[in-house]
């Protein structure tokens, strides 16, 4: 389902952009995803006005990338969390230029509400994520949330099994090293990375709080989640007794994205959500111009 | 009376942070005659602290290790001060770098601070380190 913003006629034109579409707040124990393809945005005005929604400090990290792509991507990433943190603002018409941005004591990036008074701004929580051709951004309310996606064809210049030894736990090592086939072992590879990565983004407390091989992702029996366009898995963390870092439980999800990408989403479990699984709404955008939703589905 | 040549000339780098000076008493000298010096002016090697550039040597391998890990063009510039994220690497990246050092020179890295190393410099330094703590 596609809701177009812009007529024909206006984008051809290169009007003045018109304003962001309100959207609705995710529920408990949802999460928004969001995700752009760089490639699909190609109108240079339209990467202008992108380029105005930025702040100083933001368009100056946008130039020390190197190269056009790159610079275009970092460019889409902020126009991406801008833009949709904007959108969930029902009461107010927030700006997205003048949203606000900190980054908590270990360096994981937050709303900083403090220009707006009215109590009524949502708890919102965001993380992004990016590859070369797609950029994500994961929106949550009340609880924290961590996003990480990676091209599924993405090769590992290191052998696999080295990798994880070096890297995972002992058990994903086990598991890893169960998987006969080169291709088969390598994609699981490339699931759990994003699985853990997601975990650590969303504990927010940088890698050193929870190194990759203190923890285990594994898949959780008798789960399935087999859909058209998203193929999900249910995973559970299980950390091990040394670290008793981790507060409460997490949830995590794990989705194929535009038949491209992997994309693992982790959420502190919200106790009232009952062990409910997570549920996940999907959509690709183009700031601006137009929203697709991909999914909307539940687990089991 | 004898005298005694003492060599009490110290060039001084632009750089050292410490110059020691060693001083021991003279019991006798040729022919017992006593020396008009009870003591003798000896040059003892200059500290360096740690907190100097690393060998060029050094980032050049980095640089090599990187440009492999992210398949930089021959024309991709790439030099200490480069940001491993302004050229695009990622947190999976990152990582495959910190593998490719410790093939490279033969060290491990602690995961934390392999993670928080974001520049060519940085990483030369860090290995350094590490170098200079193996060899000990």
């Amino acid at each position: 389902m596609r809701i177009r913003v812009m007529s024909q006629l206006q984008r051809s034109l290169s009007i003045e952009l018109p304003s962001l579409v309100p959207l609705q707040l995710p529920s408990r124990m949802e999460t928004h995803l969001w995700f752009i393809r760089p490639d699909e945005v190609k109108s240079t005005s339209l990467l202008k006005h992108y380029s105005q929604l930025l702040s100083p400090t933001e368009k100056e990290k946008v130039l020390q990338m190197r190269g056009d792509e790159l610079k275009k991507n970092a460019l889409l990433a902020r126009t991406l969390v801008r833009t949709t943190i904007a959108r969930y603002q029902t009461n107010n018409e927030v700006d997205p230029k003048a949203l606000m941005f900190k980054k908590n004591m270990y360096g994981k990036p937050e709303v900083d509400w403090q220009n707006y008074t009215n109590c009524n701004n949502p708890p919102l929580h965001f993380n992004i994520s990016h590859t070369d051709s797609l950029i994500a951004c994961g929106v949550t309310v009340h609880v924290p949330v961590g996003i990480d996606v990676e091209d599924k064809e993405r090769k590992i210049k290191h052998d696999i099994l080295a990798f994880a030894e070096r890297f995972y736990s002992a058990d994903e090592v086990k598991f890893l090293s169960t998987l006969p086939d080169p291709e088969v072992q390598r994609k699981e590879f490339i699931k759990l990375w994003t699985l853990k990565e997601a975990y650590v983004k969303a504990l927010g407390k940088g890698f050193s709080a929870a190194p990759f091989n203190t923890f285990t992702i594994q898949s959780k029996v008798g789960t399935k989640g087999e859909y058209n366009l998203c193929k999900m898995t249910e995973m559970t963390a299980s950390s091990l007794e040394e670290t008793n870092k981790c507060d409460g439980e997490w949830k995590f999800s794990l989705l194929e994205l535009d038949d491209s990408h992997y994309a693992a989403i982790c959420i502190e479990d919200d106790e009232a959500s009952g062990g409910a699984p997570m549920r996940v709404i999907v959509r690709k955008t183009i700031p601006f111009v137009e929203d697709e939703l991909i999914s909307e589905s539940k687990l089991l | 009376m004898a005298s005694i040549a003492a060599s009490a000339s110290i060039s001084l780098q632009a750089r050292p942070r410490q110059l020691a000076i060693a001083a021991r008493q003279v019991k006798s000298f040729s022919n017992g005659r006593r020396s008009s010096l009870s003591f003798n002016l000896r040059q003892l090697p200059t500290r360096l602290t740690v907190s100097c550039a690393a060998k060029p040597e050094t980032v050049d391998k980095v640089c090599a290790v990187v440009r492999k890990q992210l398949s930089l063009k021959e024309a991709d510039e790439i030099t200490a001060a480069t940001k491993f994220a302004a050229l695009g690497a990622d947190s999976l990246d990152t990582v495959e770098i910190v593998m490719g050092l410790e093939e490279e020179f033969g060290i491990e890295m602690a995961e934390e601070k392999a993670q928080s190393i974001a520049t060519v410099e940085q990483a030369a330094a860090l290995i350094e380190e590490l170098l200079f703590e193996k060899a000990k």
